[in-house]
């Protein structure tokens, strides 16, 4: 919530690339704060610099200039070693290409970044189940990924990502190879998991999937063109 | 001419009074067009005149005192109606109007006048989604059918105009080379 200090702060970043030609601005100057339980979605034109927004947010990359501090962390300073931990304990990915290994069981596949993480099994395996049941798949635990629909397998996808206790999730066209219902399934399955106070990030060419987010930020040759906040829904009255 | 389709599917069901035909509708289409009934009487005076439709009591000119019954010729029309698809032609389309003439008189304006738009048609669809969030797709199908074709339509509107910006942009860049 807005109160609590940012998880994720973009502080005047920029980022260029160097080509032949010279110097390529890709992002920026551009500040963003992302508060724990937000659900911030990214659109633009290709090349106006969602994909590198979100590299530098997931630790991936590292800006030109300005800073990226994420959990508390200036990723500046930090070392390989710590920016690995960062992007193991802190950060989950979700992409298009939902790279679940065949070999593995769904609950296999979504323990296997804590047991990667040194996790015993046994707790690995257990907190696989809890996100699986998140996710409303627990009665699919032991299916492997062939034997699942595209939705199901992006819902491992989001299992995988999320589980442990990583609190931020970075999503690059999570939807792009599923049909309308589906797609919309995963955007609800997200936004439920920013309810329960994870964050998310997530980039989309679909502006009815980003409409799920609590802020749509419009990017154009690297800067914030736009940024449209949703409506908050009524307060319930106790 | 929906009102005047919607009033013969309702009493191909069963014969009925205006102020029925009214409530019937409105629950049929979750409440998104509230009818006025004086444009339902109005409406069936029409359909009466077409013989389409007609009073049970036809010496009777009190239009509400007695049910109103479809004809032969109204079932016809009506299967006629769900036969056909609906007319292509568009309407008038103000937006589009719009940036045509910011495109053509003035061409500075149209940037405003695409990311004006943009603003409002994702705010809109925001709070189609919100309301969508708490609908059950269960007890709640018409309206949850209703909300997919308004957000369809801001989502098709959302990429005609960054289609226009990409566009536009293409040519400036092609006329200044």
């Amino acid at each position: 919530m807005k109160s609590d200090p940012p998880l994720l702060q973009l502080v005047n970043v920029t980022r260029v690339y160097h080509s032949d030609a010279g110097p390529v601005p890709a992002l920026g100057p551009l500040s963003l704060d992302l508060h724990p339980g937000e659900f911030v979605a990214i659109m633009g034109p290709s090349g106006s610099g969602k994909s590198t927004l979100l590299a530098l947010a997931g630790a991936l990359d590292q800006p030109t200039a300005g800073q990226v501090i994420l959990a508390g962390q200036n990723l500046a300073g930090a070392t390989p070693t710590a920016l690995a931990e960062l992007r193991r304990r802190v950060i989950g990915y979700i992409f298009q290409d939902l790279n679940l290994l065949p070999g593995l069981t769904a609950a296999e596949n979504v323990a296997l970044p804590l047991e990667l993480d040194e996790t015993p099994a046994a707790s690995a395996r257990q907190a696989a189940t809890q996100a699986l049941t998140e996710v409303g798949l627990a009665h699919l635990a032991q299916r492997f990924p062939d034997d699942l629909s595209g939705g199901e397998q992006q819902r491992v996808a989001i299992a995988r990502a999320f589980v442990g206790h990583r609190r931020l999730l970075l999503a690059d066209e999570p939807t792009g190879a599923l049909d309308s219902v589906t797609g919309e399934n995963v955007m609800r399955l997200l936004h439920s998991q920013t309810r329960a106070g994870r964050t998310a990030l997530l980039v989309t060419h679909n502006a009815a999937h980003a409409a799920w987010a609590d802020r749509v930020i419009y990017l154009r040759d690297g800067l914030v063109a736009d940024e449209v906040v949703a409506p908050q829904p009524p307060a319930t009255t106790p | 001419m929906s009102v005047r389709n919607s009033l013969l599917a309702l009493l191909a069901t069963r014969s009925a009074h205006g102020y029925a035909l009214k409530s019937a509708f409105e629950h049929c289409t979750a409440g998104a067009w509230p009818l006025n009934v004086g444009q339902v009487y109005t409406t069936l005076a029409r359909l009466a005149r077409d013989g389409l439709v007609r009073s049970t009591q036809p010496q009777d000119h009190d239009t509400d005192r007695h049910p109103w019954e479809i004809t032969p010729a109204g079932r016809d029309a009506l299967a006629d109606w769900y036969r056909r698809p609906i007319d292509p032609r568009p309407p008038r389309d103000e937006l589009a109007i719009k940036v045509l003439l910011a495109l053509a008189l003035e061409s500075g304006a149209v940037d405003q006048v695409l990311q004006t738009q943009r603003t409002a048609t994702m705010q809109r669809l925001q709070e189609y989604t919100l309301t969508k969030r708490d609908t059950d797709p269960h007890r709640q199908l018409a309206v949850l059918l209703l909300l997919d074709a308004q957000i369809l339509k801001a989502q098709a509107e959302l990429d005609w105009l960054d289609l226009c910006a990409a566009r536009i942009r293409e040519h400036r860049a092609g006329s200044a080379s």
